[in-house]
């Protein structure tokens, strides 16, 4: 419980801010301080922009891969050389895409958060490629799909790539973030 | 209809959120006098106390994004500035508050009725106290902190920020009567 003395002071505390700082000179340097880190991340996965030709890039994917099963019947019924290196085409990305799923997961300049929105919109690629994929298990031509896969995962590497690089270039001018708030 | 003190200049944060220069400086002038005060007390020193506010404003500016009104935005760009002027005191090694060498639990808090006093042989009594007194005299009596906050801005436990309170708030008395 609270004395006299200490309600009489917490009373009183805005007697205690007697202090003035020269407000513009220091509103001047905060400003260049502003400016100079305005270059800010732009978070890729957050631009409806990049989400529409992400979007765009599958539709189109997917178009032509079903367009094309729809118009060839199977020239490689029982499977054979083609498919074994499309699967080891299909497996190297796959390894690459991990990896940098993975660099993304574990960077310390990312928040939870920014994380999971990012990791979402890889899993939405993720569900987009799976689909492309069981229509390769139906043994279509394999240029074509392989042609859509490896745009896929283009695509996905990518975009893990220029959010690595953004995040580094941002690293640069900004070398002080360490606390939570 | 009420407002909620949370939302206090919301139009004026959500506009510096968006990078509104002019919004931005209004904010700043709102806040610089009140978060100048709260630099001075912690640090003493107006050329730390001005570095450590410029730094708060930039940070605060650019982290506007993560302010989401759990609190108002005074509390919250507040506790920028005390924390900052935690970790500037910490690169300076200047004593945070601890005592450990002194350290010892009354088993009952003094409770001395003390009257009001005047408000300026209070704030000569603060200027002698020794850092770590005058810190978390601060904190408690004009920042508004409650020991629990306290512990978690100095890294202590609440009952050391109690104990260690009203140590400084006795040294404070004992000063203050020879004034």
């Amino acid at each position: 419980m609270m004395d006299n003395f200490e309600k009489h002071i917490r009373e009183n505390k805005a007697l205690f801010d007697e202090h003035h700082v020269d407000r513009d000179k220091l509103w001047n340097q905060i400003e260049n301080r502003l400016e100079a880190r305005k270059p800010r991340i732009v978070r890729l996965w957050s631009s409806p922009l990049v989400k529409l030709a992400a979007s765009i890039l599958l539709v189109l994917g997917m178009g032509t891969t079903i367009g094309f099963f729809a118009q060839n019947p199977d020239p490689y019924p029982d499977g054979g050389l083609a498919n074994k290196e499309l699967l080891d085409i299909d497996m190297h990305y796959k390894i690459l895409v991990s990896h940098q799923v993975q660099l993304v997961k574990n960077h310390p300049n990312l928040t939870e958060s920014d994380k999971a929105e990012f990791l979402s919109f890889i899993d939405e690629l993720d569900q987009e490629y799976d689909v492309l994929r069981l229509e390769m298990d139906k043994n279509l031509d394999n240029e074509i799909v392989l042609e859509a896969i490896v745009q896929n995962y283009k695509k996905r590497i990518e975009l893990i790539e220029n959010l690595l690089k953004q995040i580094n270039d941002s690293k640069k001018s900004n070398d002080d973030y360490g606390y939570t708030l | 209809m009420k407002t909620d003190i949370r939302f206090t200049h919301r139009e004026l944060v959500e506009k510096s959120k968006s990078g509104d220069r002019n919004s931005q400086h209004q904010l700043y002038g709102l806040y610089v006098d009140a978060m100048y005060n709260v630099c001075i007390r912690m640090l003493d020193i107006r050329e730390d106390a001005e570095d450590v506010l410029q730094d708060s404003f930039v940070d605060a500016f650019n982290n506007l994004r993560h302010f989401k009104y759990e609190s108002t935005f005074g509390a919250w760009l507040k506790r920028i500035v005390i924390n900052k002027s935690i970790n500037h005191l910490k690169v300076k090694r200047v004593p945070i508050a601890t005592m450990e060498d002194h350290e010892f639990y009354l088993t009952e808090e003094p409770n001395e009725q003390v009257e009001a006093m005047d408000i300026q042989k209070v704030k000569t009594g603060i200027a002698q106290l020794p850092t770590g007194y005058r810190q978390i005299i601060s904190l408690y009596l004009i920042e508004g902190y409650d020991h629990g906050e306290i512990g978690e801005i100095l890294g202590i436990t609440s009952s050391t920020s109690k104990s260690q309170y009203h140590r400084a708030k006795k040294r404070l008395i004992d000063i203050i009567k020879t004034l």
